[in-house]
């Protein structure tokens, strides 16, 4: 065509110049700005609706949608929330994109391929309830309710949870939040101060604060992140010990280069070393604390010259810190951490921190560990029964604990061994909801072993993920934008201010699209397909919502006018508790047969030309979640590889080299991702975020971008006192144009 | 007046919330940003480790190397300080630095889509939004940080200030002495400012020493070749004057505008 034009322009000229849009438009006289249709309208005018709780990760922001013509256009945080306030981090406000996201799941499908390699097909909810309820039926005819499996994550998991253990009466659920993550934190301070810890470190307020591993910064919690900074602007001394120069280590004081896996040496030195010269809180230790003289001649071996040589750090750098402590004691944050599953040796760490926050004088103390008061609601669920421990894999013939403190649930291994080997019995039914096994759970050719040999897989979840591909029948729920379920409650963020609590519940910004269903619609009705209908506790999500509020005397009719949040009034934070104490040496985990005082176990280092591989967070990505959402892959499209400067020239590296990776067992990555060459590693170390490399091609944006480090994740640690897996002990070589290069020490 | 904002690095988490909220705001495609946040280092500043972040965003400098290079027609055009009711008659393209407040704004109706202020810009602050198009331009309309004129100008703060999880977005008038944006000032906050140039940026950053040391050495443009940014708006200039004349000759119709629209396709297929 002579005049060079494309369908498209021909169709838009020929348009307007029908509409014939005049050129010159009337200036505002206020402001100078033109009034064009071309310009977005922004949401300031647009209709607030009150009442969202972001599950954009589990922090759970308190949120208002800004809502145009029934489509929700923009999320802000609720401006009267003492947590986050009007703030929502990159996630929160990338909500939007997982609601309208185009490969979200829309209908119930069934599998009529094979598990792994699907081919679905749209089928109504009722042939996909009745298969459901037909084939978990036949599992558990046959095999009995422990031959049904369950790995949920997310608020909506906590009812099937619930109806699986409780009224089904399985005990093998598999919490990734706890047996990924944080259950040996859990479970190794409730053995030593009798309380999970949370991440109650009262930051602001704090004149030093101490993280072991934590990346805050590139771990995003709102309120928490806000704490931080706050405590920093506070004039706080900060101590980052990492291999790696962290998002939290290029804002500290003090940065300990730590070689990987020897933390509790390095907590073991300074609790020794403030022992040793009469540095800890002598009369915080004679009021609460247990086994004193146990500890201290548990640990006296623990020289700051001996852990310097085991950590590769400066004696003069391990001092330096416990001085620190010391000079800023009681008002430290020693931070519990969260994902602390790193190299199967965890509990005693978890366990040192515990101690050294002890030593310090550090519980319920301004800057110190202080878990705030908040307001209690209901939680109403499924009823609970005895099932007894007999199928209980975690009770041994003996009917003893294999894991003492196992994490509630049972541990992640012993069901998938269980699985494989058919004994003490099989598993054949498999319930993921909310989770993705295949990414979160290490050794995922094991995973995949598991969900081949089971008779019935069912995928609850809002996108596809890799493990949906493993689904028979695979379930769209509703996002968290759309429903009723958590009720998060808390404090102000900052306990200098003005002492109040929160009740804020999860109501619904828009309605939900397609076909997709909450859970206790979804649960109920396999619940009633079962022969459990008696025991349906509650009808809908709303009631749940409804009768939990009405503990604390509220209704989400009252709630809805105070604009989403209940505010009341709150307590002082500070004092220790009369019947609080800490177990510096615990007898009851000696007699489990494990060491009752802290104790540094050694895990294996890296062979010759291979380096451990770590992991961690970027700030966009929560777990690997959020892979799709277009706006966060846009952000952060891929996962470099960070690997030290020196060693990257040994290697002839350049940074933005493209590279796959290989572990020990010869497991290589599926797609290549570039390096990012720095002097802020270890060089026994190399590391990349967590959460990227899909491989389901239904998700169009995450597909194949960047790599999987939990493919590479192949070498299976479990931590002897929890039964909770250790992550960080794979090694891995590089591989860049199709040659394996040694990574040299 | 002059608005301005301070990225406080000693706050900045570099987590993204400013970047997507503006993105929800203003409705910018997937792939461009009105803002963007770099992660710098860690590298070795001065013999020291040092890593920080580079959040940037159209500065609103005092001589703006945008503005001068727009060739859309000008028009006159009052501004009114909303305080003071004083008045000020300006002859403005179709992009201009706003006298009362010295923001940097853009009119998309009279945008010519030439892309001459987006290469003019040393920081990259501008894009051309190909999804926006009317008779005027096919190729798109340029889009970039308006400092959230229109919520401002109705109290409220920018978007990204607002959803800033750590308060290291500070937003405010440089001129009032008073202002949080003017103590930063006074603490040695500055912009960055291109090799060789003096555009006075009004995006001011504050930080410990070697992260602003590493911010200036890995984040300092060159000015942009004004030759080059001419010659392309030159063309889209001529590709304009047929369209407009078309135009003003009145009901041409679907022919007389195919031919004005192809006239300045070709201009552009012969670059």
């Amino acid at each position: 065509m002579a005049f060079n034009l494309t369908r498209r322009r021909f169709l838009q000229s020929a348009s307007l110049a029908a509409v014939s849009v005049p050129l010159a438009k009337v200036v505002s006289a206020e402001t100078g700005l033109v009034e064009s249709p071309l310009e977005a309208k922004g949401s300031l005018k647009e209709e607030t609706v009150p009442g969202g709780v972001c599950e954009m990760c589990f922090w759970r922001c308190q949120l208002v949608g800004k809502r145009r013509e029934g489509r929700l256009i923009k999320l802000e945080g609720n401006p009267k929330s003492i947590d986050n306030g009007s703030q929502i981090c990159a996630r929160g406000n990338a909500g939007i994109q997982l609601l309208y996201d185009p490969d979200r799941l829309k209908y119930p499908l069934k599998n009529v391929g094979e598990r792994g390699n699907p081919v679905w097909k749209r089928i109504s909810w009722d042939e996909a309830l009745t298969e459901c309820t037909t084939r978990l039926k036949g599992v558990i005819d046959k095999y009995g309710p422990q031959g049904i499996s369950v790995f949920p994550h997310g608020s909506t998991a906590k009812y099937p949870m619930h109806f699986f253990e409780r009224t089904v009466g399985t005990h093998n659920v598999s919490e990734a939040s706890f047996f990924q993550c944080r259950g040996i934190r859990d479970t190794a301070y409730l053995a030593t101060i009798g309380k999970a810890p949370g991440e109650k470190v009262d930051m602001p307020n704090a004149k030093a604060i101490l993280l072991v591993g934590s990346h805050i910064g590139e771990n995003i919690h709102v309120s928490h992140v806000k704490a931080y900074i706050q405590g920093l602007q506070n004039g706080a001394k900060l101590i980052v010990v990492d291999p790696r120069y962290s998002a939290s280590a290029a804002k500290a004081d003090i940065w300990v280069k730590i070689k990987p896996g020897t933390d509790t040496a390095f907590l073991l030195a300074i609790m020794n070393y403030l022992v040793q010269n009469k540095k800890f809180d002598a009369d915080f230790i004679d009021n609460y604390a247990d086994g004193f003289d146990e500890f201290a001649a548990g640990i006296k071996d623990w020289t700051i010259e001996k852990a310097a040589a085991e950590c590769d750090v400066p004696a003069a750098q391990i001092k330096e810190v416990a001085e620190l402590l010391a000079a800023n004691a009681p008002h430290v944050s020693v931070h519990p951490g969260r994902h602390v599953s790193w190299y199967g040796n965890d509990f005693q760490r978890q366990r040192s921190l515990a101690c050294l926050t002890a030593l310090l004088g550090a519980y319920y103390v301004k800057g110190g560990w202080v878990p705030g008061k908040g307001p209690k609601v209901g939680g109403i669920s499924w009823a609970k029964h005895d099932h007894g421990v007999e199928h209980n894999l975690n009770y041994d013939e003996d009917e003893e604990r294999r894991y003492p403190y196992s994490p509630p649930g049972t541990p992640t291994e012993l069901i998938r061994d269980a699985a494989l080997t058919g004994k003490p019995y099989p598993i054949k039914g498999c319930v993921i909801w909310g989770q993705n096994p295949i990414q979160t759970i290490p050794g995922q050719e094991k995973m995949k072993e598991v969900l081949k040999q089971m008779d019935f897989v069912m995928c609850v979840d809002v996108m596809p993920t890799d493990a949906t591909m493993w689904a028979d029948i695979l379930l769209p729920e509703v996002s968290y934008l759309e429903r009723y379920d958590h009720i998060q409650t808390g404090t102000q963020w900052d306990f200098s201010e003005k002492n109040q609590q929160y009740i804020a519940a999860r109501m619904p910004l828009v309605e939900p699209m397609f076909e997709r269903k909450d859970q206790v619609f979804i649960t109920n009705a396999i619940a009633t397909g079962l022969g459990h209908k008696e025991e349906i506790p509650v009808q809908t999500a709303e009631e749940m919502v409804e009768k939990n509020l009405a503990v604390a005397g509220l209704s989400l009719k009252q709630l809805r006018e105070e604009g989403g949040i209940h505010i009341q009034e709150g307590k002082d934070p500070y004092g220790v508790p009369e019947d609080f104490e800490v177990r510096l040496y615990n007898e009851d985990i000696e007699d489990y047969g494990f060491p009752g005082v802290p104790t540094y176990i050694p895990v294996e280092q890296p062979p010759a030309g291979y380096a451990r591989l770590l992991y961690g967070r970027v700030p966009v990505h929560t777990f690997n979640r959020s892979q799709n959402n277009a706006w966060l892959h846009q952000a952060m499209p891929s996962n470099p590889v960070w690997i030290n400067d020196e060693t990257a020239k040994k290697m002839g590296l350049k940074d933005g080299d493209t590279v796959g990776l290989i572990n020990s067992e010869g497991f290589k990555s599926r797609t290549t991702t570039t390096v990012k060459v720095t002097p802020g590693i270890r060089k026994d170390a190399v590391y990349m975020a967590h959460g990227y490399g899909s491989t389901n091609p239904l998700l169009s944006v995450a597909v194949n971008s960047g790599v999987d480090d939990q493919s590479l994740i192949t070498k299976i640690a479990v931590d002897p006192e929890t039964g909770a897996h250790g992550m960080r002990n794979n090694f891995v070589k590089l591989i860049k144009d199709d040659k394996v290069l040694d990574i040299p020490a | 007046m002059q608005y301005a904002m301070i990225i406080d690095l000693e706050r900045c988490v570099g987590c993204h919330a400013c970047t997507i909220a503006c993105k929800a705001e203003w409705e910018v495609p997937v792939e461009f940003g009105r803002n963007w946040v770099r992660r710098l280092g860690p590298s070795l500043v001065n013999n020291e480790m040092a890593s920080t972040y580079y959040p940037g965003l159209c500065n609103h400098c005092k001589e703006p190397a945008c503005v001068p290079e727009c060739p859309a027609d000008t028009v006159e055009t009052t501004f009114t300080n909303p305080k003071t009711g004083e008045k000020i008659v300006q002859e403005i393209a179709a992009t201009w630095k706003d006298p009362i407040d010295g923001t940097v704004q853009v009119d998309k109706s009279r945008c010519l889509g030439c892309g001459a202020c987006a290469d003019a810009c040393p920081y990259g602050a501008r894009y051309v939004n190909p999804a926006l198009t009317d008779d005027v331009s096919s190729d798109g309309k340029i889009d970039k940080c308006t400092f959230c004129k229109p919520r401002v100008d109705a109290g409220a703060t920018p978007a990204c200030v607002q959803t800033c999880i750590t308060g290291a977005r500070i937003f405010g008038d440089l001129d009032d002495d008073k202002s949080e944006v003017a103590a930063y000032v006074k603490k040695q906050a500055k912009g960055i400012e291109p090799n060789g140039g003096s555009l006075g940026p009004n995006v001011l950053y504050y930080g410990k020493k070697k992260d602003i040391d590493l911010l200036f050495a890995t984040s300092t443009p060159e000015l942009a070749d004004l030759g080059m940014v001419r010659r392309r708006s030159m063309l889209a200039s001529l590709g304009r004057s047929v369209e407009k004349s078309v135009k003003s000759l009145g009901l041409l119709g679907i022919a007389g505008s195919l031919l004005a629209a192809s006239a300045t396709h070709e201009d552009d297929d012969s670059k």
